[in-house]
């Protein structure tokens, strides 16, 4: 299947007052990926979001949705969209199910039926005629997901959807999410600074940074991109300078690490060998070595470190 | 659209606040004649009655300090007293037409909770964050704003209906049913001494108030929608309802402000023929209200078309 582009960014820009909120996007979200956009606190990733709905109005550029483009053509647009925009705000004197009821006669075509189904998806169905006031923010979380997944959208966007899960209800999310990409070819847009919850759950990250887009890769190019382990080696005391000289050889940089006899090396995992080896052969005893594998919270922390 | 309205109305109806005044509204309604009925005095004599009125009409004529409605008020009542004993023609025994007919006070209080349940409706959404939700469907945002301002109007029209229902219902049960053809003397535009339709001049007054009604709704709805502010909308409402009825008065001698909302939004002035200024007319009054009724919508739906949704 030729994954075809969902959301396509133009140019995209924010400008508020003076401040650029955000800055010249350039990228196309496709069907059937869950797309992760990350950032720091007040890097723009809700001002996006909320570009993306029209909720807010583009100062530069465009965001097409299907094709459409959401400032000219909104109503066609946000036909596929369905989404949560920061917290899920619903009616809370109403139950969950007159807020889906609500939801669901804005859209045609969406039967009771429809309703029930979603209802059991996300797991409300005990709690469903009770009023949203008495929910938990998980469960407002849950009732936010059904109401964006109610039309069946061919673009799905949450912002920061794991706050206030519990373990297994971030389990179930990322699973939901991930069928619902890999099986039904819907576009997933999620946003969080959950590193280690983005690592698990996309397929492709984009990083962004005060309103600029820094990376934007492969989960898997993401994390092992640019060697970037690290490589931690012990040694006797008396061979520091010697082992120091022998990976000098390879062209890389030991550098003393916390211990007296520690050092460490930026390294790909697969070059491991080789440098055990060498070692061996030159006769300098290691006492233990071990690889650290550079988790995407790593690389992320890396790189808003450089943007600085 | 019809599923847009039903969301707003069933949001409107799901609330306690809407509860609370619809039990007000019924209570003060049937207070009200309830409370008429017990300060009745019965009449033996209408003849001796009228004369009676008339010679007190007449002394208060001469107080200066009567303020010029007092004044024309009391003119009118003393036109109708001697037309009474001049052609011989009783007032018409206590039926439920003519109680609704006095009890036009209660109008203002359908304005007021009115002005309660629309200064809610639009800035609800956004104190509650609810407007993002809302926003984000296949609909525009004059669509939306128009099925709340139309829900609105629809309740409002409600209250005014169950003020007509109950006050109907509270004197039916003192005066019986009433019959339809009953008349009585009212003066007309010109200010003669007419014989009129009581249930037509009922109907007439509680049908044109809607106007009124819905000038008040369109402010309060207007300013919050504008000011996203609830409390606002209700304070400066109610502030200008209540700066307003003095302002009545004061356009008997200032001609331009016949040109604001206040003095046209009485429609019971021009059923008791006290028009605010001598060339005022129930039609000028209406378009002066209609005008006003456009400019606001007009306002907040601008606003509202434009804004960014923080
Ligand atoms: N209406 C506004 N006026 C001025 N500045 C704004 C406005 N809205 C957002 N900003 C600024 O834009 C920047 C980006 O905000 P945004 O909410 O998009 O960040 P975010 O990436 O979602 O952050 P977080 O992770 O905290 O949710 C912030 O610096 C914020 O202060
Ligand atoms: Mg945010």
């Amino acid at each position: 299947m030729k994954q075809q582009p969902i959301v396509q960014f133009k140019h995209t820009t924010k400008i508020i007052g003076r401040k650029t909120i955000v800055n010249d996007l350039n990228f196309d979200v496709l069907a059937g990926e869950v797309f992760g956009f990350l950032g720091p606190n007040g890097a723009g990733k809700t001002t996006t979001i909320r570009m993306m709905v029209g909720l807010i109005k583009i100062s530069r550029g465009d965001i097409l949705i299907n094709g459409h483009s959401i400032a000219s053509q909104f109503e066609q647009a946000i036909r596929h969209v369905g989404g949560i925009v920061e917290n899920p705000d619903l009616y809370k004197y109403l139950t969950g199910y007159q807020n889906l009821k609500h939801y669901a006669r804005m859209v045609p075509g969406i039967s009771k039926k429809r309703i029930n189904e979603i209802v059991e998806q996300v797991g409300l169905k005990e709690r469903i005629h009770d009023k949203v006031s008495s929910y938990s923010l998980g469960m407002r979380q849950r009732l936010g997901i059904a109401q964006a997944l109610l039309h069946r959208p061919a673009l799905l966007i949450l912002d920061e959807p794991t706050n206030g899960l519990d373990p297994a209800g971030i389990r179930e999310l990322r699973n939901n999410l991930k069928e619902l990409a890999h099986q039904e070819g819907v576009a997933v847009f999620v946003s969080s600074h959950l590193l280690s919850e983005m690592q698990l759950m996309c397929d492709k990250i984009a990083v962004l940074q005060k309103g600029k887009l820094v990376s934007i890769e492969n989960v898997q190019a993401f994390i092992s991109k640019d060697s970037i382990s690290r490589v931690y080696l012990e040694v006797e005391a008396s061979q520091t300078e010697l082992t120091k000289m022998l990976i000098a050889d390879l062209n890389k940089t030991a550098i003393a690490g916390s211990g007296p006899n520690e050092l460490w090396i930026q390294m790909n995992k697969d070059e491991v060998p080789e440098l055990n080896k060498l070692l061996l052969e030159n006769g300098v005893r290691v006492l233990s070595i071990h690889v650290q594998e550079r988790t995407l919270e790593d690389k992320f922390l890396e790189m808003m470190e450089e943007e600085q | 659209m019809i599923g847009l309205i039903s969301n707003e109305m069933m949001k409107i109806v799901n609330r306690k606040l809407t509860w609370i005044i619809l039990f007000l509204l019924i209570a003060i309604t049937a207070g009200s004649f309830v409370m008429n009925k017990l300060t009745e005095e019965p009449v033996s004599d209408w003849r001796a009655e009228q004369s009676e009125l008339i010679e007190r009409y007449q002394g208060q004529l001469e107080i200066d300090e009567l303020s010029p409605q007092m004044h024309a008020d009391t003119e009118n009542k003393l036109q109708i007293a001697n037309y009474r004993l001049e052609n011989d023609i009783a007032p018409v025994s206590e039926n439920p037409w003519s109680a609704l007919l006095r009890f036009s006070g209660l109008i203002e209080m359908v304005i007021i909770f009115a002005i309660v349940i629309a200064a809610d409706v639009v800035s609800r959404e956004y104190t509650s964050g609810t407007i993002k939700l809302l926003l984000i469907r296949p609909h525009s945002r004059s669509k939306i704003l128009f099925s709340k301002y139309i829900s609105v109007a629809v309740f409002a029209l409600c209250m005014l209906a169950i003020v007509f229902v109950t006050g109907y219902g509270v004197s039916a049960m003192f005066y019986g049913f009433g019959n339809l053809d009953t008349t009585d003397l009212f003066l007309n535009a010109g200010g003669e001494v007419t014989e009129m339709n009581v249930f037509l001049q009922t109907v007439k007054m509680y049908g044109l108030s809607f106007l009124p009604i819905l000038s008040y709704v369109t402010l309060s709805f207007a300013i919050s929608t504008i000011l996203r502010n609830s409390a606002l909308a209700v304070g400066i409402s109610l502030f200008i309802m209540i700066v307003g009825n003095s302002i009545i008065e004061a356009t008997s001698r200032i001609s331009w402000l016949k040109y604001l909302p206040f003095a046209n939004s009485d429609i019971s002035l021009y059923i008791f023929h006290l028009p605010a200024r001598p060339e005022m007319t129930l039609g000028f009054s209406l378009t002066v209200l209609a005008v006003y009724i456009a400019v606001f919508a007009g306002l907040s739906w601008m606003v509202f078309k434009k804004r960014d949704t923080a």
